[in-house]
């Protein structure tokens, strides 16, 4: 079964790395948006290989049923048929910082995953859902919140930008 | 053999007997709905092909697969061709967690109501790519209705079977089946009236079914989201229409009906007889009413269906809180 579960673990990363590549090279907007909806599938079987279903599906139903709608719902309201701003050739100084943006987080975790190699190695055990319901609101209750004042900021910038760019008019 | 885990081939052996039990559902309910057409609309229906048309649909498969496909020359060739793939292969998923009888589940999934509803967004994402990759009016159209029409229901419907769901702590089809009674009067539609309502409201709405079939609506947009497309091209979007019905059916039935719970003998046969129930129910509303309008689809949904389910939830997590 170990081989299996590497097998796996090899096919999602594949499928997440031709997912994100066609995100970033595609000339239509909605060719990147199938790209990283394909990426969305692939860390959701990293989920299910690291034994968390319930990871899995919430973000097949929240970031594939809900959010890549909504995002294609805002690319249909744009001139996305491959001859807008995103189609022009991009030069070799874009690629390189492009690269390297890549790079840094994969330089940082990948320094954390070889020195606590121990903690990585055992297999998962799935956590039951009520344990994890009662982690979020009791012990982890103060990260819980803050994430959503995150989401909460995220919501107004959004709505800040859209005002500013009305006035302009 | 012993290199095949029991698993792996109790999964296998599902899934092809959920294929033949999808295609063969699709045949049926092809004929059912247009004979249904015809009675309530006063004509026999199909007529012609077998002993009262009961071959109609074999002649229909025939003639889909022997057209030819067609492409419009500016649509995008690997969105257009995905497009009918997505809507109709994720279904077949659908039914891995579906309690069909005590035993005849393909696969107990703990949290198998939470699969159906990640997996039944991707029918969505089909029909608004369908819908953009052709470059048709009709179809942009088609799929802008379907985004706000899809994006809008989901919430009362997921508000709606998370009551259930609250109320029996789990989120395994089986499981909650088994919890309700063999009697009619120990179901949950009894306890549960207006989850029930909302959810088939908004069930009708997500699987695109007449009076929400906007996003086809044939009067107004010739055939909207998958105007251009031929053969079984459009084969597949009415197979993936049919078995999402089944789908819907059969959670409404093991969720509000007490599943394949029912008086005498327990097992498959109520479990049918309750998904054809409301198969028929869904033909026969389809027939009966009109297409509503697009700013009433909108006002039913945020102005009465969320109030209502976001109530009754509150009211359900108040009562088991008591309790």
């Amino acid at each position: 079964m170990e081989i299996l579960a590497k097998l796996a673990f090899a096919i999602y990363a594949l499928i997440i790395l031709g997912g994100a590549l066609t995100a970033v090279s595609s000339k239509s907007l909605v060719r990147s948006l199938v790209g990283l909806i394909v990426t969305f599938f692939g860390v959701a079987g990293m989920y299910l290989l690291l034994n968390t279903p319930f990871l899995a599906f919430m973000q097949m139903l929240i970031y594939v049923g809900a959010v890549c709608v909504l995002v294609f719902f805002a690319v249909m309201l744009t001139r996305a048929d491959g001859r807008g701003e995103e189609a022009a050739p991009v030069g070799g100084k874009r690629r390189f910082r492009a690269l390297l943006a890549g790079l840094l987080p994969v330089a940082g975790l990948g320094a954390i995953l070889v020195k606590h190699q121990g903690e990585t190695k055992t297999l998962p055990v799935e956590v039951d859902l009520t344990a994890l319901g009662s982690g979020l609101l009791d012990q982890y209750a103060l990260n819980f919140e803050l994430i959503s004042l995150v989401l909460l900021v995220a919501m107004s910038g959004a709505v800040l930008l859209a005002w500013e760019r009305k006035e302009k008019k | 053999m012993s290199f095949i885990a029991p698993e792996l081939l109790r999964i296998v052996v599902g899934m092809v007997a959920v294929m033949a039990f999808v295609a063969l559902n699709v045949l049926v309910l092809v004929y059912a709905e247009r004979k249904g057409a015809g009675h309530i609309q006063r004509r026999p229906g199909p007529y012609e092909v077998g002993p009262h048309g009961i071959l109609q649909p074999l002649a229909d498969a025939g003639k889909l697969m022997g057209k030819q496909l067609l492409m419009p020359k500016s649509a995008d060739p690997i969105l257009y061709w995905m497009a009918p793939i997505l809507a109709f292969f994720p279904v077949l998923l659908l039914f891995v967690p579906m309690p069909f009888g005590p035993v005849l589940t393909v696969q107990d999934v703990n949290l198998g109501l939470l699969l159906i509803l990640a997996f039944a967004g991707l029918n969505v994402l089909a029909t608004l790519l369908a819908g953009w990759s052709q470059n048709n009016k009709f179809g942009l159209l088609g799929a802008a209705r379907a985004v706000s029409q899809s994006v809008a229901y989901e919430i009362p419907l997921l508000l709606s079977v998370l009551c259930i769901a609250f109320q029996y702590g789990s989120l395994n089809l089986s499981t909650i089946v088994e919890a309700q009674g063999s009697w009619p009067w120990q179901w949950n539609f009894l306890c549960q009236p207006l989850a029930f309502l909302i959810f088939l409201v908004s069930a009708f709405a997500e699987t695109n079914r007449a009076p929400f079939d906007l996003p086809e609506a044939e009067s107004e947009l010739t055939a909207g989201f998958h105007t251009e497309y031929s053969g079984m091209g459009f084969g597949l979007f009415f197979m993936a229409e049919y078995a999402n019905m089944v789908v819907v059916s059969g959670v409404c039935s093991a969720l509000f009906l007490g599943g394949w719970r029912g008086p005498f003998f327990d097992g498959v046969w109520w479990f049918l007889i309750k998904v054809y129930a409301i198969l028929a129910l869904i033909i026969w509303v389809r027939w009966t009413y009109p297409r509503v309008r697009f700013d009433q689809l909108l006002n039913i949904n945020w102005k009465w269906l969320l109030p209502l389910a976001t109530a009754n939830l509150f009211a359900t997590v108040f009562l088991i809180k008591l309790f």
